[in-house]
């Protein structure tokens, strides 16, 4: 074996050991050292290959677009959760307010006034009175709602008929509107627990729900 | 296994993400052929030899976007300032630099323990010139170590 064949074995394989290059190495010092540089130099290539550089690491360009993708998903997913954490007290309230409503469909049609005794009879079975000096509440009935009686009023307003109930055991941190079954409503908190407005079609609440809120303050005011 | 098949595509592709999408891909075309796996103890290999041809496979397929190396190994090689292995790091960059045909056949041999004949076998090569082969990558790597380099041997492979 001559030296040129041994130092491309050795070279290609420095592991390999054959009869012919182990006689060959015996008498060649030169070669048997050529080896001995190979196999620390091949010890060393196989610690760099079995940890490549960035194993583990995050890289530039689409590795890091994966992650920012990731991360900005990660976010997203979190606020649409808290945002549903945040809306589904009041939206599913609104949801039975309004379910509530559409069972009773006479409620819109009432053309004349309530007496002063009916309103009293629809208030008393919730606990509360109203001093009524209106004649524009055209529905009034004692309905059992979330397991409590509440008064459920139909007022004439400028807009036309706005149904309102009278939440006193339901407690909303804020004032929420809400589009549904074609009609858009408002659920504010009042000084007794809270006051649900709804009128059929769009439009803003602002003004009813301001009169309503003075309404309830004339309902505190009575006890 | 699969850091293995990881690493081993990494070496390939010297791409991370593309070298995971390299491993995934393989593993279930691994898993659509595992009936042709007659002899269990020969997972490994058969494995690493399916990330191998993927990696070809996706070149052919997909002519990626080409990087240029010296912006790889620049990165790569500020990173080493803060590692405690820099002579390894440095080899690494080595290896990273090796042409494909050089770099192959050593990975093969050294992380997939492939044989002569079966490097061959696998890159449609004679057993001449995969040692060929591997001779010069080591002898390229000596360079960078601070070795003196061995001197070129002839056996009918063209120099690069």
């Amino acid at each position: 074996m001559s030296c040129e064949d041994t130092r491309l074995l050795i070279g290609a394989d420095p592991g390999a050991t054959t009869p012919a290059l182990e006689e060959h190495l015996r008498t060649c010092p030169a070669c048997a050292s050529f080896r001995d540089e190979m196999r620390a130099l091949d010890r060393d290539i196989r610690r760099a290959l079995e940890r490549p550089a960035d194993m583990g690491r995050p890289r530039a360009g689409r590795q890091a677009w994966r992650q920012w993708a990731l991360a900005a998903s990660v976010v997203l997913a979190t606020l649409a959760v808290l945002g549903l954490w945040l809306l589904r007290p009041n939206d599913t309230l609104a949801r039975e307010v309004v379910a509530h409503v559409q069972k009773e469909p006479e409620s819109w049609l009432a053309t004349q006034h309530v007496s002063a005794q009916d309103i009293e009879r629809a208030l008393r079975g919730a606990g509360i009175a109203l001093n009524v000096t209106s004649d524009r509440i055209m529905y009034a009935q004692s309905c059992w709602f979330h397991g409590h009686y509440v008064p459920h009023l139909v007022v004439q307003t400028a807009r036309g008929p706005a149904t309102v109930l009278i939440l006193r055991h339901e407690q909303v941190r804020e004032r929420r509107t809400f589009h549904e079954a074609g009609m858009s409503g408002v659920i504010a908190p009042a000084e007794h627990g809270s006051i649900a407005v709804l009128v059929r079609g769009g439009g803003s609440l602002d003004d009813i729900a301001a009169q309503m809120q003075q309404d309830m303050r004339s309902i505190a005011e009575s006890h | 296994m699969r850091p293995d098949l990881l690493r081993f595509a990494h070496w390939l592709a010297r791409d991370r993400a593309i070298a995971e999408d390299i491993v995934q891909e393989a593993l279930l075309r691994a898993w659509r052929s595992r009936d042709t796996l007659k002899d269990p103890g020969a997972a490994r290999a058969w494995l690493l030899t399916i990330v191998r041809r993927e990696h070809a496979r996706l070149y052919e397929r997909k002519r990626l976007e080409l990087v240029s190396l010296d912006d790889v190994v620049e990165v790569q090689a500020s990173r080493s300032f803060s590692e405690p292995d820099g002579e390894l790091s440095a080899l690494r960059h080595a290896i990273m630099k090796l042409p494909i045909e050089y770099r192959e056949p050593l990975v093969l041999q050294v992380l997939g323990g492939f044989s002569t004949e079966e490097i061959a076998h696998e890159l449609a090569l004679s057993c001449t010139a995969v040692l060929t082969r591997l001779f010069r990558a080591r002898n390229k790597l000596r360079v960078i170590c601070g070795m003196t380099p061995a001197p070129e041997v002839a056996t009918g492979e063209s120099l690069r």
